[in-house]
């Protein structure tokens, strides 16, 4: 069915097949009101019919999916030319809903149902989950990539929230004493509000705010929560403001009082507001015949809006009301809805007066009872000074009510299931919320929280006065998750100066320890054997490099580290490690000395933030006279390994580079193809090594010149993979990857780095304390027999004997200079010593002593 | 709207004595990191500032750490909105102030409308892509 667009139309939007006119300031819902459209939507649990309610975008019924976006709130939702629409929920569709017969179950569905019913068997709870989920919930997600979101941060003097008469006269008096002032509303301001005289207040001040250039006015965005600080974050279609404000003015009004009685959440029951904007605003008479029930002066307007454009009215008011109406309206005086009853939408009104009941027969009932705060976001505050003004400010007050009803619209709720809840022993606010979730749906408590709130107490709940609230809690509003995640990036990759030429070389990186590092360039085994019989180079630029200086320097690292070093030369350099104060090992590095009593240290990649943490909080603890300049991102470094790297660098360097000039271990200013570097001595690998560390912006000139005068050597550049196999075979640890956080140095075969003599340094005492235990396990060498091609495979995989496990592998590669599979683990001692054969998956594994290569380490001396 | 530029900065690290940081924050291009820390921007001769410190402090170290420092400049009467996108820290109308500029530690000069970000430089293209993907649209 097509729709031909009427006279004025100003668009079309696609609404379930057919073509929906548009007329000048249509919402969604007027739009597809307009279209005949009654039901909007069906309810979660029963699928019961809903119709347009509030009209203020708090309640759930209009949510319906807008451009494969669910959850949109039709009914403050600008209708656009070309949107497509589609209603949420039923099966097979929302006008039509075979789940309907939910409803007529609901007796045999009491609250608390699925949780008592699908828990046994649980096996079958996968299954039910499935089908639950099918017959419940408000769309799919959108597929696909999600749309961009921008964030930004606004300070401001002063933040009010909400554009009615409040709001505006705040924003103007604060912008008047001086004050910059950001003022948001959630829709357009005087948006939704009937022609009267409210809306010409809210047009008059508008305009002074609209030229107050110390006025920011921010439509359309609705403030999420109110966070520490304070910040208040607002969510526009598109973006994500945070607003810290100097001061906050909630000026958020106040909604309509959700009514609960027999048939209340039928469609064409509609609460005043909705009623007059449908009516008087965008022209739609919602009937030809409705009953309004109007209890506040706002509701004596809502009947003369109504009464302009809408068919016979009848009014239900309370006795100092009756005068004010006109004489064509038919007014009932003193009298309560008892009912509204309708299949598919309300077709007549039960009303009591005194002791008289009357049916009248209606299409539609209008309820104008009175106000409620809106006043989550004054809640949320704690400590932040919040000024609560208008409407916002007002009182709460029950009803007295005991009629059954749709408490919560969002959750089907009745009352007979908070009273059944109540009698199952759950008697306070905030556990009938958890037990039959009133409140914890898309409104959020904004329509049932008072309900919830005055039967609560009612029924005489435990609790101090005011705890009959639940808790307010962000997000006031539905928002999209690519809006909460506007400017949130967790990953933040480092990269080393030397990253164009590992692309350039067609390296692989990826992520490690915080950086994007090379793995390899295509050839790991050949990359591998560079190194073992020739030269290679790898990027070592991402380990930590800190200067140490000042005259406490040497106190510092004799007590951070549990290593010797107050003997350290200049000129020399320690493999040294660091304790946590339970003498758990926590760090290593290499520590050269530079004279002058300030030293030069690296530190793992992944380690440096902690390293330099470490550094400044023991600086600070001692009180120590200590200069430390993190040069991680000032300065590269590449390692040069290979039985070659000595002929190599003379071929770039006129410095002296033999073992006296830099012993191992020691280090040493050079300068290489005129880049200034120390070249320090490492063992890492087991070959004769240099790391040669540069500033940063010389390491691409640096590498080209060494892969230049290396290529006479077939020299190549290699990645972690082939580093992983250097040094496994050298036995060194990788802390992290083959330790525990409970690791004594001599459960990692470290008691060499650690010395028990100095007077004192982190951990020491606990060290001393530890070794009085018998050792419980340490980490070991394997080696595997009948291994499987993939030996990485058996990294993390238990060490069994005799059906026990003793141990786990935590390191595992083939060795080819050893050709065998090697590997590092954790065992028991006692299985170390009595098991000589452990499985490991499909291998088997012997404890062997480290290093697998080259023990006596001659080739790391040369 | 907004230009975005990279470059090399000059930058020279002081840690020294309060009063040695005291006297070098008088220099021009001298930005307070701490009680004992002072980054010296622009061309500065370290000499002088050598000279600034051991006045106060004669253990005091001066390091010149361009290499480690990168430079973004936002300028334009859109590089306040575009900061506002990166980060959360309050920008004085001229001056210093450093923190967290797209999940990274920044050091930042601002005067009118430009705004200088001096970042790590192992993560300035880190901080370059985030300007590039938030600012997209202020980009003249």
């Amino acid at each position: 069915m097509t729709e031909r667009p009427a006279s004025g139309a100003t668009g079309q939007i696609r609404f379930e097949g057919r073509e929906v006119s548009l007329h000048e300031g249509d919402t969604i819902a007027s739009a597809l009101f307009r279209a005949g459209v009654r039901t909007f939507s069906r309810s979660l649990k029963l699928h019961r019919r809903r119709g347009i309610y509030c009209g203020t975008g708090e309640c759930p019924n209009c949510l319906v999916t807008v451009d494969d976006v669910p959850g949109s709130r039709s009914c403050i939702t600008p209708a656009l030319d070309g949107m497509t629409v589609r209603r949420e929920g039923g099966w097979p569709s929302t006008e039509r809903d075979a789940l309907h017969v939910a409803d007529r179950l609901h007796g045999l569905m009491p609250v608390g149902f699925l949780y008592k019913t699908f828990i046994h068997p649980r096996s079958a709870w996968p299954l039910a989950e499935r089908v639950i989920r099918r017959a419940t919930g408000l769309g799919p997600l959108p597929g696909g990539p999600a749309d961009r979101r921008v964030a930004r941060h606004l300070r401001t003097d002063v933040l009010v929230v909400g554009a009615g008469i409040a709001g505006l006269s705040a924003a103007l008096e604060a912008a008047a004493g001086g004050r910059r002032v950001v003022l948001c509303e959630e829709r357009a301001i005087g948006d939704g509000i009937a022609p009267g005289s409210t809306l010409e207040r809210i047009r008059r001040l508008e305009a002074r705010a609209r030229t107050e250039p110390s006025i920011e006015i921010l439509e359309r965005h609705a403030a999420l929560g109110l966070y520490e600080g304070p910040v208040v974050p607002l969510a526009s279609d598109r973006a994500l403001v945070q607003v810290h404000p100097g001061r906050l003015v909630l000026a958020t009004g106040a909604r309509e009082r959700h009514a609960v009685f027999p048939g209340s959440d039928l469609p064409g029951v509609w609460l005043g507001r909705a009623a007059a904007a449908m009516s008087g605003l965008h022209g739609v008479p919602i009937g030809e015949r409705v009953v309004v029930v109007a209890t506040t002066a706002e509701g004596i307007e809502h009947i003369r809006t109504l009464a302009r454009a809408d068919g016979s009215i009848v009014a239900v008011v309370s006795p100092s009301m009756a005068g004010e109406l006109d004489g064509d309206v038919e007014t009932i005086v003193d009298a309560r809805v008892l009912e509204a009853r309708g299949r598919s939408r309300v077709r007549e009104v039960v009303v009591r007066s005194g002791e008289n009941s009357r049916t009248i027969a209606c299409d539609a009932l209008v309820l104008s009872l009175g106000t409620v705060p809106r006043d989550e976001l004054a809640r949320m505050a704690i400590d932040e000074r919040v000024d609560v003004v208008g409407d916002a400010a007002g009182d709460r007050r029950c009803d007295a009510n005991d009629a059954d009803g749709i408490v919560c619209l969002c959750e089907d709720v009745s009352t007979r299931d908070l009273g059944r809840a109540w009698d199952e022993g759950f008697r306070s606010a905030e556990i009938l919320k958890r037990y039959t979730t009133a409140t914890m749906g898309p409104c959020q408590g904004a329509m049932c929280g008072l309900a919830l709130e005055c039967f609560a107490r009612s029924m005489g709940a435990a609790g101090a006065a005011g705890s009959h609230r639940t808790t307010a809690r962000p997000p006031l509003r539905p928002v999209a998750l690519e809006t909460l995640a506007a400017s949130v990036h967790e990953i933040v990759d480092k990269r080393t100066g030397l990253h164009d030429a590992h692309l350039a070389a067609g390296a692989r990186l990826d992520r490690s320890g915080g950086w994007l590092r090379p793995f390899g360039y295509g050839d790991r085994l050949e990359e591998y054997r560079a190194v073992r019989e020739r030269v290679g180079l790898m990027d070592v630029g991402t380990l930590g490099k800190f200067l140490i200086a000042g005259r406490d320097a040497t106190r510092l690292v004799d007590r951070v580290f549990a290593t010797r070093v107050d003997d350290l030369r200049p000129g020399r350099s320690r493999y040294v490690i660091a304790l946590d104060e339970g003498g758990y090992v926590v760090d290593d590095g290499l520590l050269c000395a530079l004279g002058d009593g300030a030293f030069y240290l690296t530190s793992t990649t992944g380690g440096a933030e902690r390293m330099d943490a470490r550094l400044r909080e023991w600086t600070d603890r001692f009180g120590l006279h200590v200069h430390l300049l993190d040069r991680t991102s000032e300065l590269g470094a590449v390692l040069v390994a290979g039985p070659l790297a000595r002929e190599l660098l003379e071929r770039v360097t006129s410095d002296r580079i033999d073992g006296g000039a830099i012993p191992y271990p020691g280090h040493g200013e050079v300068i290489v193809d005129s880049v200034p570097c120390r070249a320090v001595r490492s063992g890492f690998v087991g070959e004769l090594a240099f790391e040669l560390h540069h500033p940063r912006s010389r390491g691409p000139a640096l590498w080209e010149s060494l892969m230049r005068a290396g290529a006479s050597f077939d020299i190549r550049p290699h990645g972690l993979d082939a580093l992983e196999t250097l040094r496994l075979e050298k036995g060194h640890v990788y802390l992290g990857q083959d330790s525990l956080p409970d690791d004594t140095p001599a459960k990692l075969g470290l008691g060499h780095a650690v010395a028990m003599g100095k007077p004192w340094f982190v951990g020491k005492s606990a060290l001393e304390r530890l070794s009085a235990l018998p050792a419980t396990r340490r980490l070991a060498g394997l080696a595997f027999d009948r291994a499987p091609n993939d030996v990485a495979e058996l990294r993390g995989a238990p060490l069994m004997t005799d059906g026990d496990v003793v141990g786990r592998v935590t390191s595992a590669e083939r060795s080819p200079v050893l050709d065998r599979a090697i590997g590092l683990g954790w065992i028991r001692e006692d299985a170390a010593s009595r098991a000589p054969d452990l499985r490991a998956g499909p291998a088997v594994a012997r404890v062997v002593p480290t290093p697998f290569y080259d023990p006596e380490g001659s080739r790391v001396r040369a | 709207m907004l230009e975005v530029a990279t470059m090399p900065v000059r930058a020279l690290a002081v840690l020294a004595s309060e009063e040695a940081c005291e006297r070098v924050a008088g220099l021009g291009g001298a930005c307070r990191i701490g009680p004992s820390e002072v980054m010296v921007l622009g061309d500065v001769s370290p000499g002088a500032v050598e000279r600034a410190v051991g006045l106060s402090d004669p253990d005091g170290l001066v390091q010149d750490v361009s290499d480690g420092w990168t430079l973004h400049r936002l300028s334009g009467p859109a590089a306040r909105e575009a900061f506002a996108r990166l980060s959360e820290l309050e920008l004085p109308a001229s001056g210093f102030v450093q923190g967290e500029v797209s999940s990274v530690g920044a050091r930042i000069v601002a005067e009118g409308d430009r705004v200088d970000l001096i970042v790590p430089s192992m993560l300035a293209e880190h901080v370059r892509a985030r300007i590039d993907d938030e600012c997209r649209e202020l980009l003249g």
